[in-house]
């Protein structure tokens, strides 16, 4: 397999409407602007509903934009037809032609493009040995299991050698364990190839281990685009800060502000946090806590050097082996806490009264920079 | 998908197909009916004037609602003691190979059998219980040849009914304290009751559109309009009067048609869904021994009287003349294998021709009514499915108005038989590949475009492999079909072309029922042998998740 960097691809004020049966138009895709870099893997993510596999329907050239224009490098494809792209694209389902073999499976691109017989063959068994199916060839997709199909459907897609690869929930349909191995295993494969990849998913963890960039989705338009650390860190907004991992957002007001920081009440102490200048003192606003830079000590604890501490009680506590979540009521409001390794540590009873102490490192203002 | 370049001139080809072999004719067939140098109704008018055709109206509707009934109360039985009696497996598909008998079988079979059986000289009737003032011509012979003939319509539409009723309900109304009556009563048939209907349609519309049973059965005393607009055209060469009736016939038959798409399209209606996921496997407790007891009975008297019936024909084609000589004599097939080997050969031929072309065209319809978005796509599904739909009679006769003069003279022709036929049998492979395409992704064909295939490519070397056992139910049901037909192309045939199903007809008229039955014979075990051949190769395709009569015959 040739190693060569792929394209880049451009959306620019990309809307795609759809008339539901008695409704008015409802926008699946609302004036999405997009760049993924040269063998870049960015994944979109949100919940089902989003517009993230309009999106990257719209790509592949299985829909047409309303309006907007789709570039892969330098070319507008936006009226160009699926088969006139040159695109590799693993459906969720994995839609492998169940009346060929898994040779005739990945042969089919390189068929439909006359390539010769020798060449066929060397390409295709050399894709299989990539994805690890070699001997495969004879099989037939229904004497595959849920993983080897998913290969053989990724092997389908890379042996064209596109200059995109588009991925439509490819994990979805296998078990938990099984997923976690294939999604190292598609990063792997996407790096070594280098091919631009764009990747929908609704899982945020998946979304997280697998992507150069992530794009999170809602309601059409895009949240906030950026690395799975940036969106962690510092999420633009409610929904990104609670749809990528756990968060407590907690009401806050400015009350000084210098040098690109703010000084803002947490709880009834006031501490200093990373902003930019664009806050007011008085201002309202939330503040970032993620339950794992909270922790549960005793009640009467003085806070430590760069804490803040408030009492509460613990409402309720799942066990969960390598760490016990905990819901403590503290301030008027329900926090989630998350406490590691509760063998060494020990676990806290419902009902008990503790204080929960916050590391002012960790705290972001919600929709700051990073 | 905007900018197909294979997508319009595909519709505008087979609109285009449609246009000139199904609408242009009935458009004609209207025209001759309803304009006579203007507007005019003296063409229908001119019917009341005669008892005869104002008998055959009432006549046809009679026998149909008649059939109706009895048919269906017959194939439910069948049904109920195949699905529901845990018959063993052997008992279930003998019943399966005799119902298929009269549903494969020519045209005058079982109106030939009965005649046999129940004529004034009849072997049962006369040979057996002495009777000498049996009546078999009439109503009441037509309606027993007629029941006989299509009740395994309701049988194959309701045994799929009823196999979809989870008898895990069934369970629960039982362990809600309901006993087997109630049960089977306020459960079981509720829930196939759309299904009743659609199958009492079904059987009423193939009763309605017969022509050759109440052509033998009938007689002079009990006209109904296929026969009468027949008549009206081969004996009096009245096309218009012959087109007035039609236009009689086709009013009640689209309205059963528009009822029987109404039971089957409509949401909420049908109550039996496929789901795919069925309940734990449980016996079914619906059926008391005693049911089950009066139920074989039922269907046993049948099964024997039909094959009483096959075993006469059988028996009339090897002896000089059944009831007055029976001495074996293999005349009658030495006859069909010289002076009839010319029908034979041309019924052959237009059939074998028929299944590529009727096979593709079934096919490429399904697809694009199933699988594509164009302007008119329902009404191109509408206008392909009439001639289907319509009975023989009207088809035929609006090709021989349509068909029979300059530029478009081609009746007589082998082309029109084809044509006849592909455009009226063509529906089971379309209805099957819509099935088959409705379990396949449309992700499948999207792979397939994805990877760099246009349209085309994609139908050709995914669609088309993957519809396979469609197409080969289509082509099987058009053989099938071609072998014996006789209501439409009884007006399209010519010296040059003839077909044995004429032949039979002749020879019943010619009262030469020896060789009508060799004919006979000969048809059925052809027709048997393309069914095994490709139920064969059905397998082969492991096309197991169709049911094979069901899509068989479904037309």
């Amino acid at each position: 397999m040739t190693v060569e960097r792929g394209q880049r691809l451009t959306l620019e004020h990309v809307t795609k409407r759809f008339r539901r049966e008695g409704q008015s138009e409802v926008a699946a895709v609302n004036d999405v602007t997009l760049s993924v870099e040269p063998g870049e893997l960015l994944t979109l993510l949100g919940p089902s509903g989003c517009g993230k596999t309009t999106t990257l329907r719209m790509v592949a050239g299985f829909e047409q934009p309303d309006a907007g224009r789709i570039y892969i490098g330098a070319d507008d494809v936006t009226e160009l037809m699926v088969y006139r792209r040159s695109i590799g694209f693993v459906f969720q389902n994995y839609a492998l032609f169940p009346h060929l073999t898994v040779f005739e499976n990945v042969a089919y691109g390189l068929r439909v493009r006359r390539l010769p017989e020798a060449t066929i063959h060397a390409r295709v068994s050399q894709v299989l040995d990539l994805v690890g199916l070699p001997g495969y060839e004879r099989r037939f997709p229904n004497q595959l299991s849920g993983g080897e199909q998913q290969r053989v459907a990724v092997a389908r897609a890379v042996v064209v050698e596109p200059q995109l690869l588009l991925f439509d929930e490819p994990l979805s349909n296998l078990d938990a364990k099984l997923r976690v191995q294939m999604r190292a295993e598609l990063s792997r494969l996407q790096r070594q190839l280098a091919i631009t990849t764009v990747y929908v998913t609704h899982d945020q963890e998946e979304a997280m281990a697998i992507s150069d960039r992530i794009a999170v989705m809602r309601q059409g338009t895009l949240a906030q685009v950026g690395t799975a650390e940036e969106l962690y860190r510092a999420p633009r907004s409610t929904f990104v800060a609670q749809f990528i991992g756990r968060v407590n957002l907690v009401e806050s007001r400015v009350l000084a502000r210098s040098g690109g920081r703010v000084a803002v009440a947490l709880w009834d102490a006031s501490l200093s946090v990373p902003g930019g200048d664009g806050y007011a003192v008085g201002q309202r606003l939330s503040l970032v806590l993620r339950p794992e830079s909270l922790a549960l000590v005793a009640e009467s604890a003085k806070p430590a050097e760069g804490e803040v501490v408030v009492p509460g009680i613990v409402r309720s506590r799942t066990f969960l082996g390598e760490k016990v979540e905990y819901a403590v009521e503290a301030a008027g409001a329900l926090l989630q806490v998350v406490a590691y390794d509760p063998t060494r540590r020990g676990v806290v009873e419902v009902g008990a009264r503790v204080g929960v102490a916050c590391d002012v490192t960790a705290v972001r203002v919600l929709g700051a920079e990073p | 998908m905007k900018r197909d370049p294979v997508l319009a001139p595909a519709v505008l080809v087979v609109w285009g197909a449609v246009a000139l072999f199904v609408l242009y004719p009935l458009g004609r067939l209207l025209v001759l009916t309803f304009w006579n140098g203007g507007p005019s109704l003296d063409a229908v008018r001119g019917l009341a004037g005669d008892w005869t055709h104002r008998a055959a109206l009432v006549n046809s509707l009679l026998l149909a609602a008649l059939v109706g009934v009895a048919g269906t109360a017959l194939g439910l039985a069948f049904a109920l003691l195949a699905v529901r009696a845990n018959l063993p497996r052997w008992i279930a598909h003998g019943l399966d190979a005799v119902v298929l008998l009269p549903l494969i079988s020519p045209p005058f079979t079982a109106a030939i059998a009965l005649i046999f059986a129940l004529g004034p000289r009849g072997l049962i009737s006369y040979h057996v219980f002495g009777l000498t003032r049996v009546n078999i011509y009439g109503l009441w012979g037509t309606l027993l040849s007629e029941t006989l003939t299509y009740f395994p319509i309701a049988y194959l539409t309701l045994k799929a009914v009823l196999a979809n009723v989870d008898p895990n309900l069934e369970d629960s109304a039982f362990s809600l304290g309901a006993r087997r009556w109630r049960v089977f009563r306020t459960v079981t048939l509720r829930l196939a009751t759309p299904g009743v209907a659609n199958a009492f349609l079904l059987v009423s519309a193939a009763s309605l559109a017969d022509f050759a049973t109440p052509l033998i059965l009938g007689g002079t005393k009990f006209p109904v309009l296929p026969t009468q607009a027949f008549l009206q055209i081969t004996g009096l060469y009245d096309m218009r009067g012959g087109a007035a009736l039609c236009f009689l016939l086709l009013v009640p038959a689209l309205a059963i048609f528009a009822g029987q798409r109404w039971f089957t399209e409509r949401r909420g209606g049908s109550f039996v869904t496929v789901t795919g996921k069925v309940g734990a496997a449980t016996r079914v407790k619906t059926l008391s021994p005693a049911a089950v007891a009066a139920l074989a009975v039922v269907c046993g008297l049948v099964v024997a009287l039909v094959l009483v019936c096959y075993l006469l024909i059988f028996a009339a084609s090897i002896v000089r003349g059944l009831g007055a000589d029976n001495s074996l004599s293999l005349t009658h097939y030495a006859h069909v294998f010289s002076g009839g080997l010319k029908a034979v050969r041309d019924t052959l031929v237009i059939a074998v021709i028929c299944m590529p072309v009727g096979g593709l065209f079934a096919v490429v319809l399904g697809f694009l009514v199933s699988r594509t978005q164009f302007p008119g796509r329902r009404m191109l599904e509408f206008a392909a499915m009439m001639n289907y739909a319509l009975p023989g009679t009207i088809v035929g006769i609006a090709y021989l108005v349509a068909f029979n003069d300059a530029p478009l003279a081609l009746t007589g022709t082998a082309f029109i038989l084809v044509v006849c036929y592909v455009f009226r049998y063509s529906l089971a492979g379309t209805r099957a590949t819509s099935a088959v395409l409705a379990q396949i992704d449309p992700s499948i064909e999207e792979a397939s475009a994805s990877l760099g295939a246009r349209r085309d490519l994609t139908f050709r070397r995914v669609v088309l492999p993957l519809v396979r056992p469609a197409l080969l139910a289509g082509m099987t049901v058009l053989f099938i079909r071609a072998m014996t037909a006789i209501s439409a192309t009884i007006f399209l045939v010519s010296l040059d072309w003839s077909l044995v199903t004429v032949r039979i007809l002749e020879g019943i008229t010619n009262l030469e029922l020896g060789q009508a039955s060799a004919f006979s014979v000969l048809v059925i075990v052809l027709v048997y042998l393309a069914v095994a051949v490709a139920s064969l190769t059905m397998r082969r395709l492991n096309a197991g998740s169709l049911g094979q009569a069901g899509t068989l015959l479904g037309g």
